[in-house]
């Protein structure tokens, strides 16, 4: 029976059309006994294929379509005159190039494969912008890598043999095949045909037919499948046409150019190869040959596994640690217990190398953070980084360093990340301040060897906004057209139908009706989903003790120094890789700043381990949701709850982390949970209902409900006596989304489990459904208990250390879920002082200001906006200006700072605008456009050789008289030059000219519920989640502080391109008041316009330019599914 | 417009076929072999999506004819290229 040897998935980015588990479906409903995914330079989704063949019981044959270079025609032996070195490897090939099919027949064919396609990228950024080229390997580097692998010459077009015939010179063909065939020998060498149905077919095969019989060397027939299903060909066209930045007329020549480049059945491609029966009994008996199982065969160990000692030197670590940790601990024996049971564990498992590891990455953490922290500085009693994620619970974790919750203290269950039937390696996730894991990464690969280690890649697909500008450049549309359709689409849209309806908002219901906008429609639905690119996971590493490149192959990153496996996280978790993640966590890295900061400001040396964890006015500050910029619990839904739940202490926060999520939320657990919160506040005798007696334990701190991940292993455990393994199979099976028939077959057994225990059926359908609903998206209590701490941590800072806090976090910004416009103000509804941007006073970054630091500035500290701040200026310049300040002196004159800063103009200008020469020289009125001036008239052009004149640091004579910027035009320009105002908000300079019947956010507190009102303000966030039916959620922030607007679908499709786009909202509702928790349910919105005009101004008379400050506003944030 | 005339339009031709498919007479001509087959599917994104099926024919009186079966209404034409 015919076997496909030769097809491509998606992962050939842009050159398939299905993914690898679509293939391995159809091919198995098709019938084949076996089939090999060949993408293009790669094998990217070979590891997901190989457990989806597995998956369906047909055999999975590795290999990959490899480009290689052609050189022009010459002397074989040309080999010895280019050197191998970076600069000839670098440039085009300049013969061309042309495709091989290689196929993987033993494990040392898979090395050689992996080498070989390391080779054919080890060039490809190898750019000044490390922008990726084409990949390609030499012959010679073909030859030298032959062992194990079985080599086709190629496919119909650009196959080695026939596309030399398609090019016309078969000479030139003939010649590679010879060299082909010298290196893999008569058995591992075919002439491979193929029938496209393109018009020279039948000329094509007689020829390689006839080359065949002169190389004596059977031919075989391949299909080269583009994709699993004929209907999938459009799409298959379109990614060609994406791929070349063509439209589709213009990407005819590299097309398909019909459909039967599809998955068909083995009986159809036979007949389809009636004239070659003998190449098609060839394909069958290759695949016959072809026995490599990549699922099984990979031979992966990590350092340390083969380490004899590492059970004693754990041990000992271990003991060492705990004495430490717990003298004079009343939970002294219990850790030793715990500590015991573990190793015992770890030992049984072969993982005490795994951990001593983990421990050898945290001391290069350590002498990292030195070195980032510098010998000085107050973040040095910091450790270099924290766990997160489930190792957390670990009491090994906890004295190896590796986690700095203490699980005996926390009551933390170290089931899920170690038991004896796991048959994975466990996740020990590390969190970084970001500027110490940008100099770990690069470190661990010169600790293990660039070799042996790699970070892991990731693969985006298409979203609906990408999907319609990738799709429309295809198809030709207009793109002004293309560019609307996208605005308007967002990241909340998921289906086509979605769409559409964007699509008619737009364009009008006419033009939607265009065929090619209707052909997107059907294209985009297809096409999410599918990989885009590769590119790489945040912070997943890989370690291994044989070279990397034997196990996977290895690609350069897009960042300098790095690397990636060509798989992503599912396939090296598959490949049962060694990942450890080094995670960057902005908020960290805030926390790291702010303990700097208060050192520099205050001279404290806060010791963030020590801090009080009962501090009232933190957790009064928290149940009033007053926790804007606090880690996690700073989100719209968590500040919602807040009030409801009223966290008292650590433990209630932890749970507060992660009641927020999919899972809970999905599985029904948010509201029994406040309410029994409440009812247990109004009377502490109060019985929290659980379904079951055998889940009391189980669900107690949670009152009976599902929060974190480990419960629903324990529920399970608990009512229908699962064993650990089998719930952790459960947890999987729902977790990676890919087998119903799993989650079915644990169904029947969880009902049967919870009859034998005396649970009826209608409570074991409850907890049930309770457990699918939460589906693995929730987080594990170790990871809650980490995040909790941050969280507390955070705020607590935010209460004793206002100005610092806000100074660090608008020093990491991006982060969190406020731009930094809302961070300011709500600091400054708190009476933290914050100041523009000066170039006297501020440095690049933000600073706190003190009394002691800066003469004239009195009572308390300042927030002071960096330079850096400002839009467009440069980086360098800006660091050149304060160092010359604190070199010789503040600025006396703007000619003098022009001459002396070693500033440009247009930095200047920026400074200018943003307001950060108001007041030079000294008691000079503010006022930007004359400071403007004066740059004009003093700058020199730019700043170049040594020969350029030199601004003189002569004062200019006095500016013409300007006339003043004035408030609006301070705040327009405040926006568009650093995307904030420190000054007033633009709700206090709109009130006067709007509706006084509007209420402002402050009044909220006092009306009443079901009160019918009007608001105006400045949009902050939206958000649409996933779990809200529909529901949007928009942030509106005024001169007084914030409110929620709900939105209802119905509103919302009424309004959508308001509710997207427009920054600056009136809205008309109903006030809904409840447990404390106030939110607005919109029933009409409209931008926000001035009601009547206003007095004519003095000066211009010009209109307050609404559409001007909508111009420039921060866009707010937007959340879809992504959220966080 | 008058006075422009497409070149090479395709003409008409009546085509006689084998169970399987392929030309048997052209015009009453005698096929003599079938040299080429080939299949062009392509402006499916336009409102006129084109759907070929081409035969490159040697006729028996030694003449190469290139002819295709459009997917609709099954009709043949001859193509001159």
């Amino acid at each position: 029976m015919y076997v496909e040897l030769h097809a491509h998935s998606a992962f050939s980015f842009l050159d398939g059309a299905s993914t690898p588990m679509e293939l391995a479906a159809a091919a198995a409903a098709q019938g084949y006994p076996a089939f090999a995914l060949t993408d293009h330079d790669g094998v990217w989704g070979s590891m997901e294929f190989a457990h989806a063949c597995r998956g369906f019981g047909i055999r999975a044959i590795t290999g990959t379509e490899l480009t290689v270079e052609l050189r022009p025609a010459g002397p074989v032996s040309d080999r010895g005159l280019s050197l191998p070195g970076e600069s000839s490897r670098s440039s085009p090939p300049a013969g061309g190039t042309a495709h091989l099919t290689l196929l993987v027949e033993d494990e040392t064919g898979y090395r050689n494969l992996c080498r070989l396609l390391t080779l054919a990228h080890s060039h490809t950024r190898d750019n000044t912008t490390r922008s990726q080229t084409q990949p390609w390997a030499t012959l010679e580097q073909v030859e030298e890598h032959a062992e194990g692998l079985v080599c086709l010459s190629g496919c119909a077009r650009e196959g080695a043999a026939a596309g030399a015939f398609e090019r016309g010179d078969t000479a030139g063909g003939e010649r590679v095949a010879r060299r082909l065939l010298a290196a893999f020998g008569r058995d591992r060498f075919r002439i491979e045909l193929q029938r496209p149905y393109w018009r020279r077919d039948r000329a094509r095969n007689r020829w390689l037919g006839l080359l065949a019989e002169r190389l004596d060397v059977p031919c075989v027939a391949t299909g080269n499948a583009h994709s699993h299903d004929r209907r999938r060909a459009p799409l298959q066209d379109a990614l060609v046409a994406i791929g070349r930045c063509e439209t589709l007329e213009e990407s005819e020549p590299h097309r398909r150019g019909n459909s039967t480049s599809s998955l068909a059945s083995p009986a159809a491609m036979a007949a389809r190869f009636a004239e070659y029966p003998e190449a098609v009994a060839e394909a069958e008996r290759l695949a016959e040959r072809l026995r490599f199982d990549l699922t099984e065969q990979l031979g992966y160990r990590y350092p340390g596994s083969e380490d004899a000692g590492a059970d004693a030197e754990l041990a000992r670590v271990c003991n060492h640690h705990l004495g430490e940790r717990y003298a004079g601990s009343a939970r002294l024996l219990e850790a030793q217990w715990r500590l015991e049971e573990e190793l015992a564990t770890i030992r049984k498992l072969g993982l005490s190398g795994f951990f001593l590891l983990h421990r050898d990455l945290l001391e290069l953490a350590r002498e990292v953070a030195a070195e980032v922290r510098g010998p000085e500085s107050a973040r040095n009693v910091l450790p270099p980084g924290r766990g997160r994620g489930s190792s957390v619970s670990s009491i090994v974790c906890y004295l190896t360093g590796l986690s700095h919750v203490d699980p005996v203290e926390a009551d933390l269950f170290a089931g899920r990340f170690l038991n004896e039937e796991t048959t994975t390696l466990p996740d020990i996730d590390l969190d970084f301040p970001r500027d110490i894991r940008e100099v770990l990464i690069p470190r661990v690969h010169e600790r293990w060897g660039a070799d042996r280690s790699a970070l892991v890649a990731a693969f985006p697909t298409y979203r609906p906004k990408g999907a319609v500008r990738d799709l429309g450049k295809a198809l030709g549309l207009p793109p002004g057209e293309i560019d609307r359709v996208a605005k308007t689409v967002g990241f909340h849209e998921r289906t086509a139908a979605e769409i559409e309806r964007d699509l008619v908002a737009s364009l009008g219901p006419e033009r939607a009706k265009e065929p090619r906008w209707r052909v997107l429609l059907e294209l985009a639905d297809e096409i999410m989903g599918l990989p885009r690119h590769s590119s790489q996971h945040p912070g997943g590493m890989v370690i291994s003790t044989r070279p990397l490149i034997d196990v996977c192959p290895v690609v350069p990153a897009a960042m300098k120094g790095r690397q990636t496996v060509q798989w992503d996280k599912d396939s090296c978790a598959d490949a049962g890789f060694l990942k450890i993640d080094l995670l960057g966590l902005g908020m960290l890295s805030a926390v790291e700043r702010c303990v700097e900061e208060i050192g520099r400001t205050r001279g404290e040396r806060l010791d963030l381990s020590r801090i009080p964890l009962d501090d009232a006015e933190t957790f009064e500050s928290i149940r009033a949701a007053e926790t804007t910029g606090v880690f996690q619990i700073e989100s719209r839904a968590q500040m919602q709850m807040l009030p409801r739940t009223q966290p008292r202490d650590l433990d209630d926060l932890i749970v507060q982390v992660a009641l927020v999520r999919p899972g809970p939320i999905q599985g029904g657990a948010i509201h029994p949970y406040i309410e029994r919160r409440k009812l247990l506040r109004e009377d502490p005798e109060y019985k929290v209902p659980y379904p079951h007696p055998s889940l009391e334990p189980v669900l107690e701190e949670t009152l009976g409900t599902i929060v974190f991940q480990e419960q629903v292993i324990e529920s399970a455990m608990a009512l229908a006596g699962f064993s650990s393994s089998e719930a952790e199979g459960l947890r999987r099976a729902m977790s990676r989304k890919r087998s119903e028939e799993a989650i079915a077959e644990h169904h029947r057994r969880f009902l049967a489990g919870a009859a034998a225990n005396g649970a009826s059926e209608e409570v074991a359908e409850k907890v049930w459904n309770q457990i699918k609903g939460f589906a693995g998206y929730g987080f594990p209590k170790a990871h809650s208990a980490a995040f909790g701490l941050l969280s507390y941590q955070s705020a607590w800072l935010r209460i004793h250390y206002g100005p610092e806090f806000l100074c660090s976090l608008l020093n990491e910004q991006p982060m969190g879920f406020y731009p930094p416009d809302s961070l300011v103000h709500e600091a400054q509804r708190r009476g933290i002082r914050v100041a523009a941007p000066c170039a006297n006073r501020s440095r690049v970054l933000c600073h706190v200001e003190t009394p002691r630091e800066e003469g004239d500035v009195r009572g308390g500290l300042v927030v002071r906006v960096g330079l850096g701040y400002v839009k467009g200026v440069k980086k360098e310049e800006m660091e050149a200006l304060v160092a010359e300040r604190e070199r010789g002196g503040r600025y006396e004159g703007i000619a003098e700072l022009a001459s002396r800063a070693g500033v440009g103009l247009p930095s200047l200008e920026r400074l200018a605008w943003a307001g950060a020469l108001d007041g030079i020289p000294v008691g000079s009125e503010d006022d930007r456009r004359q400071a403007l001036w004066q740059v004009g008239v003093t700058a020199a052009g730019r700043i170049a050789g040594a020969d350029t004149q030199l601004a003189l640091p002569m004062e200019p004579p006095a500016p013409p008289e300007l006339e003043p910027l004035g408030e609006w035009g301070k705040l327009i320009a405040d926006y568009r030059s650093t995307g904030m105002t420190v000054e007033k908000h633009p709700l206090k300079l709109l009130r006067p000219g709007l509706d006084p019947n509007l209420v402002r956010s402050s009044d909220l507190a006092r009306l009443d519920h079901g009160a019918r009102i009007e608001i105006a303000g400045m949009v902050t966030a939206r958000q649409r989640p996933e779990t809200a039916n529909g529901v949007t959620f928009v942030l509106l922030e005024d001169e007084r502080g914030s409110v929620n607007l709900v939105v209802p679908p119905a509103v919302y499709e009424r309004h959508r391109p308001l509710v997207r786009t427009v920054p600056l909202l009136r809205a008309r509702g109903r006030l809904e008041r409840r447990e404390g928790v106030v939110n607005v349910l919109v029933s009409d919105l409209a931008p926000l316009e001035r009601d009547k005009p206003s007095k004519p101004r003095p000066r211009n008379g010009r209109e307050l330019a609404i559409a001007e400050l909508r111009a420039v506003t921060p866009v707010g944030h937007s959340f879809g599914r992504r959220g966080r | 417009m008058p006075g422009l005339r497409r070149l090479y339009a395709p003409q008409r031709v009546a085509v006689r076929t084998d169970p399987r498919g392929a030309p048997t007479t052209v015009e009453g001509h005698q096929v003599e072999t079938v040299r080429e087959e080939w299949l062009v599917e392509d402006r499916w994104w336009t409102s006129k999506p084109l759907r070929r099926h081409y035969f490159e024919l040697a006729l028996g009186d030694g003449r190469a004819l290139t002819v295709f079966r459009t997917a609709r209404g099954q009709r043949w034409y001859r193509q001159r290229a």
